[in-house]
């Protein structure tokens, strides 16, 4: 079953086309990478996914539920979880607030309830209190627990943020950029983090992500952008020595790339078919990874039954 | 949520101290109980001007919901203690004198509700503007609103008002300060819920990012509207209990000059006790309590020293300056206002350690740029 299916996604603005066409699938138990250089319209695809911006043209499938139209808190509350490319957080409370306000939807009572203020309502606080901390202690930052995030240095805030959206408790999670201000050894972490994670939570990732190394270390499956068109897709071994991506990301032009342009290999057929039928992977790499993964990083704990089901 | 909270074990956190030392923040807090439930009953002046403040108080918690933790500004904000005091005193005027217990009741509770519906229509507007013209339309709102509705003979009871007579139980000043003074702690009260759940951590967040907000599963426009809604509760409470306090209504309190004079007096209240800081904002609401032109306390001040004449001719503007200066002295030197000055001394009493340089700004932060859009 796809956690996330968008189809033929378009969104222009004004005369820009800043998407055009993208169809991506995300499997559950998956982590899937979106890269592409500056301006290939990474943020703006998640944009569309969490309902911030409203595609003009393509639909969004969450669970294969068609979540296209469905405003962003509905979809935190349905079980996407996001970060932001430059931290998004409340920035006047502390680390532990942050993560309490994260709760938001699984907070358990109503508005009401909570402005007449009944006993049940300071038990449930009892417990997001503790979720909180856990979630600080799973990443290591329980000495920021009653700091103010305001003066925090950037890498921190990144995995601050990171708890902040597992707090949600997601099912997908959205991460854009999460090594950004990190330095090598501590992306590495992030990795490792992002595979444990995976492992014992079951959460599925899309992660927008530069850091090649981390890309190739976490990831099944890579989509590039490039001025909002799918560039290329596979696993990370054959993305990152595709000579398309290479071009785009150096500036030069491969040498077959320029043949190429008009129809890749790789990209699936954009036109109005692709909104009915389910999007195709032309390599499927996701046992192999999957089994890539496993020698890595030695599961902890057998990952969901419902994997083997599907 | 399952599998969430099944890794994640819970783990204990005490950060405040033992019960042991809980009995001495009491007996440092006995004086302070002392002063707010004896001085007014010094004489009926001293119990009269206490009700007053604590009407006062409670615009103060009003519009620290809505300045402090949502963000929005209002400038019209006398429009919605008019309104419940309009409202509570049409209610009760129309039984017997003096009011029975039942219609008193029925008349805070209108108050209230009324004041909450107006402001939820004033809080549909906001939800598509911000900064200086939501500045201008609560301007427009409060002006506009308190010329055409408190104008209505039919409602105002033209130049006599609308007699609000206190119930029998209420007869002294004393009597009636206790209960401004219960009602008021029902607004702490509800102030304390809304900043301690998720209502307030969403309005925070909605102030401070939308885009977070909604990440985090908040509905901000729901919650905007919530916001100006309890705001306006909250006002409409204090405006019931204004019309006890004057035992009438009068339009002349709440149009022209008046009224506008009271509505920047809730925005200076709100910044010089620091935004969304509970124990400063309620300090300075009793500040500007005793400052007001209604209250009789600076007129004493001015007999003791034979400057009543002048106080008489100035005493609209006199207020004014005091806020001016307060509010300049804030914004350049103590932006978190009040709260960050008391804050070391309120967190001594929640509990915590004593620490005299933890002026962190205070409830939820410091006054930051982006804190008001305005």
């Amino acid at each position: 079953m796809s956690v996330l299916e968008v189809r033929d996604l378009t969104i222009r603005f004004g005369g820009l086309t800043a998407i055009d066409g993208l169809n991506l699938r995300v499997d559950e138990w998956e982590i899937v990478g979106l890269m592409g250089p500056n301006g290939a319209g990474k943020t703006t695809a998640f944009n569309c996914i969490t309902g911030f911006y409203k595609p003009t043209r393509g639909r969004v499938y969450y669970q294969d539920r068609d979540v296209t139209k469905v405003p962003p808190h509905r979809k935190a509350a349905l079980g996407i979880g996001r970060t932001f490319q430059n931290v998004g957080m409340v920035k006047s409370e502390t680390a532990l607030e942050n993560l309490l306000t994260a709760q938001h939807t699984r907070a358990g009572y109503g508005a009401p309830q909570a402005i007449v203020g009944l006993g049940t309502v300071r038990q449930r606080e009892k417990e997001l209190t503790a979720h909180a901390e856990a979630i600080l202690d799973l990443l290591g930052l329980a000495d920021i627990r009653d700091r103010r995030i305001g003066g925090l240095p950037y890498g921190t805030l990144k995995l601050l943020e990171l708890g902040c959206a597992l707090a949600t408790d997601p099912q997908l999670l959205l991460l854009d950029e999460p090594s950004s201000g990190m330095g090598p050894e501590e992306s590495d972490e992030l990795g490792e983090r992002l595979l444990n994670l995976r492992q014992e939570l079951g959460v599925t990732m899309l992660l927008i992500e530069h850091h090649v190394p981390l890309v190739t270390a976490v990831c099944d499956y890579v989509y590039v952008l490039n001025f909002g068109k799918l560039l290329a897709e596979g696993d990370p071994d054959h993305v990152r020595n595709h000579p398309e991506v290479v071009a785009a990301y150096l500036g030069g032009e491969a040498p077959e790339a320029l043949a190429q342009t008009e129809t890749p290999d790789d990209e699936p057929p954009a036109d109005e078919a692709a909104l009915a039928k389910p999007v195709k992977r032309t390599s499927a790499p996701r046992k192999t990874a999957q089994a890539k993964k496993a020698t890595k990083a030695a599961p902890r704990r057998r990952p969901p039954a419902k994997k083997e089901a599907s | 949520m399952a599998a969430g909270t099944q890794i994640l074990a819970p783990v204990a956190g005490e950060h405040r101290v033992g019960r042991t030392y809980l009995w001495v923040r009491f007996v440092a807090a006995a004086p302070l109980v002392a002063l707010v439930l004896l001085l007014p009953l010094h004489s009926d002046v001293y119990g009269h001007v206490s009700a007053y403040a604590a009407i006062f108080v409670m615009v103060g918690l009003s519009m620290n919901v809505l300045t402090g933790y949502t963000g929005q500004i209002s400038l019209g904000h006398q429009a919605f203690v008019g309104l419940g005091a309009l409202t509570a005193a049409n209610v009760v005027s129309t039984g017997v004198r003096p009011a029975d217990g039942f219609s008193f009741a029925i008349g805070m509770v209108c108050a209230a509700a009324a004041s909450g519906a107006a402001a939820l229509l004033l809080g549909a507007v906001a939800l598509r503007i911000r900064g200086l013209y939501l500045a201008l339309v609560t301007l427009v709102f409060g002006s506009v609103f308190a010329d055409a509705v408190f104008t209505l003979p039919s409602l105002n009871g033209q130049d006599a008002g609308v007699p609000a007579y206190r119930p029998s139980f209420m007869a002294t000043e004393y009597r009636f300060y206790l209960f401004a003074l219960a009602m008021a702690l029902i607004c702490a009260y509800v102030d304390v819920c809304v900043r301690r759940t998720k209502v307030g951590r969403g309005l925070v967040a909605l102030r401070d990012n939308e885009l977070v907000a909604s990440a985090f599963g908040v509905n901000v426009l729901g919650y905007k509207l919530l916001g100006f809604t309890i705001s306006g509760a909250m006002a409409g409470l204090a405006g019931g209990v204004f019309a006890f306090w004057e035992q009438a209504f009068s339009d002349k309190d709440f149009t022209a000059i008046a009224g506008f004079n009271l509505a920047l007096t809730f925005v200076v209240v709100a910044v010089v006790g620091g935004l969304g800081n509970r124990g400063g904002v309620i300090a300075a609401s009793v500040f500007f309590a005793l400052v007001s032109p209604l209250s009789p306390f600076l007129e004493w001040f001015a007999r003791q020293t034979h400057w009543a004449t002048y106080y008489g001719n100035n005493k609209f503007y006199i207020s004014n300056v005091i806020g001016a200066v307060l509010l300049l002295q804030t914004v350049i030197l103590n932006p978190g206002g009040l709260g960050q000055v008391i804050r070391p001394f309120a967190r001594w009493f929640g509990g915590h350690k004593f620490n005299l340089h933890d002026s962190d700004g205070g409830g939820v932060g410091t006054m930051e740029g982006s804190s008001v859009r305005a």
